[in-house]
C-alpha cells in the first residue's frame, strides 16, 4: 500500500475525520435499514457514505479500502434499485464489509497500514453482485470502461444487471468516482503551490449535504481547549465564593473598612483576569481557520482560469490564521469576488504578459495574517494594475461623478471609484464579471465586518487589496466617548487617533467644517448634530477629535470629552432599529446602562444625508 | 379609574375565551392578547436613539438583551405627561420580537369571550390607526379598545424602521 506524502498530512487528517464520522453513522443506519427497509432516503445515505468514503480513499491511494468500500458500493447500489432485496443475509454481509472497513481505517489512522485478509468479505460480496448478472453479460463497453478504476477483479460488465433501465446506470456513478484520480493531472499547469489543495476538492461534491448541514450546527473543539475552559470555570467558582465570603463578612460587620477595601480590589482584579481569560477561551472555541474559505479557491481559480484562457499559479499563505466563525462565513462571498476581479481584470492573457516581458503564468497571492486584534487578508495579483485614467472616465460616462469630482481626485479616490455600484469598466458585461456589482458586494460585506479595504496598485505592476477584519464580530474593543451627556462607544478598529484641539482651529469649507491636520485635510462631522444631541455643557472652546478611518476614508468626529477604552460586547437593537444612519449596535455598559455604538462607516458614507434630520 | 374593573364571569359559552391584559392610556382603557405581552416593568433608564421616529423613546437593557422602547403616548398622538409611579413598560412580542410599550398603568389580565368582540365603530379617538384595533369590548360599565399588535406599525412604518 501507496505510504501517504507528508504534506497530505492534512488532507490525510480530514480524510480521517471525515470517514471515522461517516462509519458511526453508517453503522446506525444500517442496522435501522434492516427494520425499515422501505426507506430509500436512508439507503440513499448509506450510499452516499460509502461513495465518499471510497472517493476520498481512492484518491489517496487506499487501495484495500476501495476495494472494500466499491463492492459494497455496488452491492448498495443494486439494493438501491431494487436489484436486491434487504435481507439479514445482505446486510449481514454488508455490516462485515463495514467492519473490515473501519479496520483498514483504524490501520491508517495508527500509521500502521498493514495487508489484511479483504478477499474474503470480497468474495461474500461477489454472489450478491453475479448471481443475477449472468443474463445481460454484454453491456455496452462504451459504459464499462470508466468505471474500470484498475482496483476491481470483477470485470463490470458483469455488475450490468438483467432489468433494462440498470444498464446505463454504472455510467454516470463511476465517472463520479473517476474524477478524483484524474485531477491531480490538470494542476501542475497551474503550480506546484496548490496541487494537494487542487485534488483535494473534486471530492467535496460528493460529501453530500449532511455533511455541510453538521459543519454549520456543530463545532468540533480541541479536547484540551475545553479543559482550560474548565480550569478557568473552576477559577472563577473559587472567586464567586470568595465574594460570597467577602459579602457575608461585610454583612455581619466584623471587617473595617481597609480590611474590606483592600479583599475587594484583590478580589476585583482576580475576577478580571479570570473573565477576561475565560472571554478567550470561548472565543478561541469559535475560533475556524481560515483555510475554510481558502480551500475552494484553488478549484474556483483554476476553473476560471480555464475560461479566461490566462494561466495562473495561485499562491496562499497563512491558511492557519484563525479567526471567528461569524467572520469566516462572512468573507467567503467578497474574496470570491476580489479573485475574480483579479483573474478576469487584474491578470493579462499569456501572449499579452510575454508582449510586456513579465513571465507567462501570472501570479495570484492569497494570505492571510495575523495583526493585533485584525486579520489581514491580502489579493495580490502582478496583472496590468488599476489604470485610474480610464478608471475616471468610465465613472463619468456612467454618470457616476461629474467632470469637476474627477478633476479633483486623489489617486486614492480614484482607487475607491471601483467600488462604485453600477461601477464597471467592461463594456460587456460577462459571465464572470462586469456588472459592476461585484466590488460593491465586496465592500457592503467588508464593510458589515467592520473592516477596512486599503488599495495598492501600480499600473502596469499589479494591484493588491488588503482587508482588514476584526477577528470576532461578538466583542470589540471601543472608545468611549462623551457627546453633551450621551455615552457613545466607536470601534476602536477604525480609531486612528484622537486629538484635544480648540475649536477656533476648525475652518469652513463649502460649509463643511474641516481641520488642518498635518498635511491632511480632515473633513469634520459633529456627532451632536447628527445625534440630535441636546446641549449639556456651556459652550467650550475645546473639544475632542476622533479621527476615524473606514474602508480607505477619513473623518474626524468631534466629542466632548473622551471616556475611556472598554472592550464591550455587541448587542443588537433588534430588528425594528437594525437600520439607522450611524448606528451600528448597541452596548450595555458596567452600570447596567445600554450604550449606542457609532458606526463610523455609515458616517463616512451617508455623511450628508444623516446630518440633515 | 380602576373601581369599574370587575373580572367578567367567562361562561358566556359564545365563542372561545380569551385572556387581555388591560392597560390604561389617557383615561382610556385598552387590551392586548395575554399570550403577546412577555412582562411588565417599572420604567428603567431609557437609552435615547438617535434618528428614529417620534415615538420611539429609546432603548433598554432587559436583562443583557437589548429592546426598543416605544411611547404609546406618542404613538398614538395624545398628549405626553410625566412618567409616574404607575407608569409601566409592557413588553411584548411583536412578529417575533421583542417591544417594550410605555402605558399610563397596567390594571388586571380579563377574560372575555370572541363574541363580545365588537368592531370598532368608524370614528375613534383621532390619533389612533383604525389599523391596530381589533374592535371594542363593550360591556355593561366599561369600554376596552382590543390592539392588534402586529398591526401596530403600518407597512410603511416598518420601511422606515428597516432602511432609515
Amino acid at each position: 500500500m501507496p505510504p501517504i506524502d507528508c504534506e497530505d498530512q492534512e488532507l490525510l487528517e480530514g480524510f480521517l475525520a471525515e470517514t471515522t464520522e461517516l462509519l458511526e453513522k453508517l453503522d446506525d443506519d444500517l442496522v435501522a435499514l434492516e427494520k425499515s427497509s422501505e426507506d430509500s432516503e436512508l439507503l440513499n445515505r448509506i450510499f452516499r457514505s460509502i461513495h465518499t468514503v471510497k472517493g476520498a480513499s481512492s484518491f489517496l491511494g487506499f487501495d484495500l479500502l476501495v476495494k472494500v468500500t466499491h463492492k459494497t458500493e455496488d452491492v448498495l447500489n443494486r439494493l438501491r434499485k431494487g436489484e436486491l432485496l434487504v435481507n439479514p443475509e445482505i446486510m449481514d454481509v454488508v455490516l462485515e464489509a463495514t467492519d473490515l472497513v473501519k479496520i483498514l481505517v483504524s490501520d491508517i489512522k495508527s500509521g500502521d497500514i498493514q495487508e489484511r485478509e479483504i478477499d474474503g468479505t470480497i468474495a461474500k460480496l461477489l454472489p450478491l453482485l453475479s448471481e443475477t448478472a449472468a443474463v445481460q453479460p454484454q453491456a455496452p463497453p462504451t459504459e464499462a470502461e470508466p468505471k474500470e478504476n484498475g482496483s476491481t477483479q470483477s470485470n463490470p460488465a458483469e455488475q450490468a444487471q438483467p432489468i433494462e433501465p440498470s444498464a446505463p446506470a454504472p455510467g454516470p456513478d463511476p465517472s463520479a468516482v473517476t474524477k478524483p484520480e484524474a485531477t491531480p493531472t490538470p494542476p501542475q499547469k497551474i503550480g506546484g503551490d496548490i496541487v494537494p489543495k487542487k485534488a483535494a476538492t473534486p471530492i467535496k461534491p460528493a460529501e453530500g449535504k449532511g455533511e455541510d448541514l453538521s459543519d454549520n450546527t456543530t463545532v468540533r473543539v480541541d479536547v484540551k481547549r475545553l479543559d482550560d475552559l474548565m480550569n478557568q470555570v473552576g477559577e472563577l467558582v473559587l472567586e464567586r465564593n470568595r465574594m460570597i465570603q467577602i459579602n457575608q463578612n461585610l454583612q455581619q460587620g466584623d471587617v473595617n473598612k481597609v480590611d474590606f477595601n483592600e479583599e475587594f480590589s484583590k478580589l476585583t482584579k482576580r475576577m478580571n483576569f479570570v473573565t477576561s481569560e475565560l472571554q478567550m477561551q470561548v472565543l478561541k472555541m469559535r475560533m475556524l481557520p481560515v483555510e475554510k474559505v481558502f480551500k475552494k479557491f484553488p478549484r474556483i481559480v483554476r476553473s476560471m482560469a480555464r475560461d479566461l484562457g490566462k494561466e495562473v499559479d495561485l499562491q496562499i499563505f497563512g491558511e492557519e490564521t484563525e479567526l471567528d466563525r461569524s467572520v469566516v462565513d462572512e468573507i467567503g462571498d467578497p474574496l470570491i469576488h476580489l479573485i475574480r476581479n483579479a483573474m478576469d481584470h487584474g491578470l493579462e492573457t499569456p501572449d499579452e504578459r510575454i508582449a510586456v516581458g513579465k513571465p507567462r503564468v501570472g501570479t495570484l497571492v492569497l494570505a492571510a495574517v495575523h495583526e493585533g486584534n485584525q486579520i489581514i487578508i491580502s489579493i495580490k495579483d502582478d496583472g496590468r494594475g488599476i489604470d485610474t485614467d480610464r478608471v475616471g472616465r468610465k465613472a463619468v460616462e456612467k454618470g457616476l461623478i461629474s467632470e469637476e469630482q474627477l478633476s479633483a481626485m486623489s489617486q486614492r479616490e480614484l482607487f475607491d471609484l471601483i467600488f462604485l455600484p453600477g461601477f464597471s469598466t467592461k463594456e460587456k458585461a460577462s459571465d464572470l464579471s462586469g456588472r459592476g456589482v461585484g466590488m460593491d458586494v465586496v465592500k457592503t460585506n467588508i464593510k458589515k465586518l467592520n473592516g477596512l479595504i486599503e488599495i495598492k496598485s501600480e499600473k502596469g505592476l499589479g494591484s493588491e487589496f488588503i482587508l482588514r477584519l476584526p477577528l470576532t464580530l461578538a466583542i470589540i474593543q471601543s472608545l468611549l466617548v462623551e457627546v453633551e451627556g450621551e455615552i457613545y462607544s466607536i470601534p476602536l478598529s477604525s480609531v486612528l487617533e484622537t486629538l484635544r484641539v480648540d475649536q477656533r482651529q476648525f475652518h469652513l469649507i463649502g460649509g463643511q467644517e474641516v481641520l488642518k491636520l498635518r498635511d491632511m485635510v480632515l473633513p469634520l462631522m459633529r456627532l451632536q448634530k447628527i445625534f440630535n444631541v441636546q446641549q449639556h455643557y456651556e459652550q467650550n472652546d475645546f473639544c475632542y477629535v476622533v479621527v476615524v478611518g473606514a474602508a480607505d476614508k477619513r473623518m474626524g468626529l468631534v466629542v466632548t470629552r473622551l471616556v475611556g477604552q472598554q472592550e464591550v460586547a455587541i448587542k443588537s437593537l433588534g430588528n425594528y432599529l437594525a437600520n439607522i444612519p450611524g448606528i451600528a449596535g448597541s452596548t450595555i455598559l458596567g452600570d447596567g446602562r445600554v450604550t449606542l455604538i457609532v458606526d463610523p462607516v455609515g458616517l463616512i458614507d451617508g455623511g450628508e444625508g444623516g446630518s440633515g434630520r | 379609574m380602576n373601581n369599574a374593573l370587575v373580572p367578567v364571569k367567562s361562561d358566556e359559552s359564545l365563542g372561545e375565551l380569551i385572556q387581555l391584559v388591560s392597560f390604561n392610556l389617557d383615561q382610556e382603557e385598552y387590551g392586548v392578547d395575554v399570550l403577546k405581552v412577555r412582562e411588565i416593568i417599572r420604567m428603567p433608564t431609557v437609552t435615547r436613539v438617535p434618528n428614529t421616529p417620534h415615538y420611539v423613546d429609546g432603548v433598554i437593557n432587559l436583562r443583557g438583551k437589548v429592546i426598543p422602547i416605544i411611547s404609546m403616548r406618542k404613538k398614538f398622538g395624545l398628549m405626553e405627561v410625566e412618567n409616574d409611579k404607575q407608569t409601566r413598560i409592557m413588553v411584548m412580542d411583536v412578529d417575533g420580537e421583542l417591544m417594550g410599550f410605555i402605558v399610563d398603568a397596567v390594571s388586571e389580565v380579563i377574560r372575555i369571550s370572541g363574541s363580545e368582540i365588537q368592531p370598532s365603530p368608524a370614528v375613534v379617538a383621532s390619533g389612533i390607526d383604525q389599523e391596530c384595533i381589533a374592535g371594542v369590548i363593550n360591556q355593561a360599565e366599561r369600554l376596552l379598545v382590543l390592539l392588534n399588535l402586529e398591526k401596530m406599525f403600518s407597512q410603511d412604518e416598518k420601511q422606515v424602521f428597516g432602511s432609515l
